[in-house]
């Protein structure tokens, strides 16, 4: 298991370098030159204090101190990618980049990009935890029971509803869901994160940011009602067509054990693989809800950063997500040995 | 049946026995041709009995045909609409409910009416006993305004002229008051000191109305003209005497009439107030050269004012949205300003055949002849100018903002054309929603299926080359699939478009490179399916008769294994077709995606991202939604029913 681990990690380093590569080389595509742009405004703003005749000797001289800062000074493409990850020397000699904790700077908040990221990634994983715990508690054992009870009335109808469930996009959820429960009902605020003003602490504060919660929960969560649901019944009904299912009642044992112990064991393992890709998947996805409740997190500063083309928050945030979903890969793997003793057996 | 059975045996190729099965070939040839319907039918090819089990699926069958459908209308639909252009716009239509009213005369004003007037969105109505009707869409904006509830002083009042504007309606009674109501946020009506009354400050935007109208009101026999415009009203006395007051901002030589005195006639362009001197030789717009050119008919040469005239009088002037069309003394007309590109030329007449009443509404004019001739000529966009063949006995034009209303001498209603409503209502640049709906409809489902296509034509290289190769090239095909796995599929559609969005594409260009960026992101789940299935099919036994007869590697791939694992692939690739409209659309409602003025379901949504703009305008994101969420829908339960069906572990378990 150890060594299969290690392996796993190793292979999911190469990946990361090869992604990391990969999107260095599209964002290089964006015909945006920072030194250029700094470097003019600059030399604009020292402009009378620059004697004639001297002017672009002094521009280039300004240019090419903030191409060095940036570590532009070269049109080699590959060179640049290493400064990034912080593998070649800059022009002084030193290493600046990922390796030695400069993760970029935030052009259009003048911040370094970890203090930018940092307040919204909370936030992100605030909401995503409990959507999580509110979906998988839904629909386990709604997938369930209509696996158990297949064919009955009340599970045709869960599945034409989960199928619509899953159809929908996300933001027609949403919109629907606002639509619903503050236009309609007015009982959850549209949108934002706590009451506009408001300086609450302690328990005042909670309820008011579960009050502004809400909504982006419930539709997050419903949203991942339909598939979640199909999937737990669909391996549910896998397991019990098993023929250890057979035996254990022919021994018979009490329903609730054959299903709760024997069943629900074997079902588990496509189960947990769908846990946590969803999980991961949220993380996109939250890119939607955010945008439309505006809750400040990941999505939201990662779209602002798109529209205004403030390319280190974007790559940072790029590559979050790149290594949440090898991380992921990685989680799915080792649960399944844990879950599965069979799997462990082979590795 | 018998055709049938001769048809298929004909057909020969792997497709056929696919679709038709070996059992129709198989019956006839044990059977001979004594068999009967009964004893074919006891054999059932694979493919029959997946039909016949798809078909037992009631919800199925329903979603298959709504599919078929929503497919026809999306593909077929958009011929229908010749007029319709993806940038169409237009300022006085915005954000207008679903309403097919908007030519609706009231039943008691029809036969018994004095005037008409529109400029937006509805249009009001007099009749002789001095009753106001307003019909069309009558709420205004996000205000809460509703111009239909026409207060109660009007009501109890005789009135004696309406004109209507964008989003307010002038009245003024017989005894020479003048009332207002609609929206007031720029100065439609309100006195200065009212508007200090209520506690606001003075706006220097703003031309309050005259607070001599309001104190002795106006005499009411000497009215020459009420006209509206934007958010701009008009009064114009016999003697030349103007009564002006609205939106300085929308129309910035107002303060030029406000102290120019006297004129002969005065009508809004949408940005200008137009007046004709009292001289009745010249345009006055405050601003030189505009509209001092005038031409003969839409589209000819333009001619100095001064020069066209030659001695001839204007008798009066009527505008559009952009341009003024000139009646002249004699009888004839020309114009003056720009027009649409669609327009159409004003008919030529007969000698002796002479204009005596010319009205305008946005970009049209409608024209009544001495002969009682009635044409309509200018734009076409809305249907204002198809003008019904057997108008006539007109006595009287009206016009609303797309409609022109026709009246006989007895003050019926003889006959109206022009714009009758928006089905679906219109978005927030008054675009019609319905046909907006239809040709996103085409452009969804395009982007779909060809980001489906290249996703399947890469999936099933990939996973037929890694499933029956196997070895290194599988391990190393299985890691590339991996890494694109790997991507987050969402926000690195979204950089890459934000990238491309940096560089000098064309628009359709645009379009088919998102395509490819969905379909490149979505290869590797139907690789590893269609490996996992040519893994299963390469120990069959057929592969291995292939084999030794001497088959080549590359044919037994691809001509042998793959129309085995057809069925798992087309289910998928139904499944995936949904998956990848569902990703479209949220990528173009995040505006990411295709870009105005390209419709396409989700960037149609895109507007929808407020709470104020999804409860007051729900219809600009509710129909648009029915459809997308019909189509992904029916996809998903067709594809779920193929699945279900096509497994025959699950058809034995049911």
């Amino acid at each position: 298991m150890g060594k299969y681990v290690i392996k796993r990690i190793g292979y999911m380093c190469v990946v990361l370098v090869i992604l990391s590569f990969i999107m260095f080389m599209i964002y290089s595509l964006v015909p945006a030159n920072r030194a250029y742009t700094d470097a003019k405004a600059e030399y604009t703003a020292l402009k009378n204090a620059i004697p004639k005749g001297k002017a672009d000797e002094y521009f280039n001289e300004i240019y090419l101190k903030y191409q060095r800062m940036y570590g532009t000074d070269t049109n080699n493409k590959v060179v640049r990618y290493l400064r990034w990850v912080g593998l070649y020397p800059l022009y002084d000699g030193t290493y600046d980049g990922l390796l030695q904790g400069n993760l970029g700077y935030s052009y259009d908040y003048k911040k370094p990009v970890v203090q930018v990221v940092a307040q919204p990634m909370k936030n992100t994983i605030k909401i995503n935890i409990f959507a999580t715990i509110l979906a998988l508690g839904i629909t386990i054992p709604l997938g369930i029971h209509c696996a158990v009870k297949r064919g009955s009335r009340f599970d045709q109808a869960i599945q034409v509803l989960t199928i619509i469930g899953y159809s929908l996009p996300t933001f027609l959820i949403a919109i629907l869901f606002i639509w619903i429960f503050c236009s309609k009902l007015h009982i959850f605020p549209p949108s934002g994160m706590k009451t506009p003003g408001s300086n609450f602490t302690g328990w005042r504060r909670f309820k008011d940011e579960m009050y502004y919660m809400a909504l982006p929960l419930i539709a997050m969560t419903f949203c991942s009602l339909g598939g979640m649901t199909r999937y737990v019944r669909a391996s549910m009904i896998e397991a019990l067509s098993m023929d250890c299912i057979r035996t254990a009642r022919a021994k018979g044992l009490r329903e609730k054990v054959v299903i709760y112990s024997h069943a629900w064991r074997n079902a588990l393992i496509p189960i947990v693989t769908l846990v946590v890709g969803w999980f991961l998947g949220i993380f996109s996805g939250s890119l939607v809800f955010e945008s439309i409740f505006a809750w400040n997190g990941m999505g939201r500063v990662m779209i602002t950063a798109l529209r205004s083309a403030d390319y280190d928050v974007v790559l940072l945030m790029q590559m979050f997500y790149v290594g949440m979903s090898l991380l992921g890969t990685l989680v799915i793997d080792i649960v399944y040995g844990l879950v599965d003793p069979r799997v462990r057996v082979n590795k | 049946m018998a055709k049938n059975k001769q048809a298929s045996s004909k057909k020969s190729g792997w497709f056929a026995r696919f679709v038709h099965g070996g059992g129709n070939q198989l019956a006839d040839d044990m059977l001979g041709k004594d068999a009967t319907a009964a004893d074919v039918e006891v054999i059932v090819s694979p493919m029959r009995q997946v039909f016949n089990n798809f078909m037992e699926r009631k919800l199925a069958v329903g979603a298959f045909a709504l599919l078929i459908v929503m497919f026809l209308i999306m593909f077929i639909g958009p011929l229908f609409m010749p007029k319709y252009k993806d940038s169409y716009t237009e300022v006085t239509q915005q954000s207008m409910a679903p309403n097919m009213r908007l030519m609706s005369v009231p039943k008691e004003l029809q036969g018994d009416i004095k005037m008409i007037d529109g400029y937006g969105s509805f249009s009001v109505g007099l009749s002789n006993a001095g009753k106001v009707y307003v019909w069309g869409s009558t709420q205004i904006g996000t205000t809460g305004v509703d111009i239909g509830v026409i207060p109660e002083e009007v009501q109890n009042a005789k009135i004696a002229m309406v004109a209507a504007g964008i989003d307010h309606i002038v009245a003024i009674g017989e005894d020479g008051k003048v009332y207002c109501w609609g929206a007031n946020t720029l100065g439609q009506y309100g006195t200065q000191a009212e508007a200090e009354a209520a506690g606001k400050a003075p706006n220097p935007n703003i031309a309050y109305f005259p607070q001599e109208l309001a104190d002795n009101g106006v005499d009411v026999a000497n009215v020459k003209k009420l006209t509206c415009g934007y958010q701009a009203s008009a009064i114009l006395m016999n003697d030349g005497t103007l009564y002006l007051w609205g939106n300085k901002l929308t129309y910035a030589n107002m303060d030029l009439f406000l102290a120019a005195g006297k004129v002969y006639d005065i009508d809004f362009t949408l940005n200008y107030i137009v007046g004709l001197n009292n001289k009745r030789t010249s345009i006055y717009t405050g601003s030189r050269d505009l509209y001092n050119t005038v031409r003969e008919n839409v589209g000819s040469a333009g001619k100095k004012i001064s020069e066209y005239l030659n001695g001839r009088k204007i008798d009066a002037i009527t505008a559009t949205n952009s341009s003024v069309c000139l009646l002249l003394d004699d009888g004839s007309i020309c114009f003056s300003g720009d027009f649409p590109l669609d327009a159409t030329k004003a008919p030529e007449l007969a000698a002796d055949e002479d204009y005596v009443q010319i009205v305008g509404g946005s970009y049209h004019y409608s024209g009544l002849t001495n002969k009682g001739n009635v044409y309509s000529w200018g734009s076409n966009a809305l249907d204002q100018t198809e003008v019904p063949d057997d108008v006539t006995g007109a006595e009287k034009l009206y016009t609303g903002s797309f409609q022109t209303y026709a009246v006989d001498a007895n003050d019926a209603l003889l006959d109206k054309w022009g714009l009758k409503g928006y089905l679906f209502g219109t978005d927030n640049r008054g675009a019609d929603i319905f046909q907006r709906i239809i040709n996103g409809g085409k452009m969804t489902m395009t982007v779909g299926a060809v980001a489906v296509i290249i996703s399947s034509i890469i999936g099933i290289l990939v996973g037929c080359i890694s499933g029956y190769f196997g070895g290194k090239v599988d391990v190393f095909l299985m890691r590339v699939a991996e890494i694109f796995s790997a991507i987050p599929f969402l926000p690195f559609a979204m950089i890459l478009s934000a990238v491309m969005s940096h560089m000098v594409l064309s628009e359709t260009m645009r379009i088919f490179i998102i395509m490819c960026i969905l379909g490149v992101l979505t290869w590797p789940g139907l690789a590893r399916l269609v490996r996992g299935q040519v893994l299963l099919a390469r120990e069959s036994e057929y592969v291995t008769a292939a084999k030794s007869m001497g088959v080549k590697e590359n044919v037994i791939a691809f001509k042998h294994i793959l129309p085995n694992v057809m069925s798992v692939i087309l289910v998928t690739l139904m499944l995936d077709f949904g998956t990848c409209m569902l990703t479209e659309s949220s990528l173009s409602y995040l505006g990411f995606g295709v870009a105005y003025p390209r419709p396409t379901w989700g960037n149609m949504l895109n507007g929808a991202n407020n709470e104020t703009i999804i409860n007051a305008y729900w219809w600009q994101w509710v129909f648009t939604s029915i459809f997308l969420a019909v189509t992904t829908i029916c996809i998903n339960i067709v594809g779920d029913a193929l699945r279900d069906v096509l497994d025959p572990k699950a058809s034995v378990e049911k």
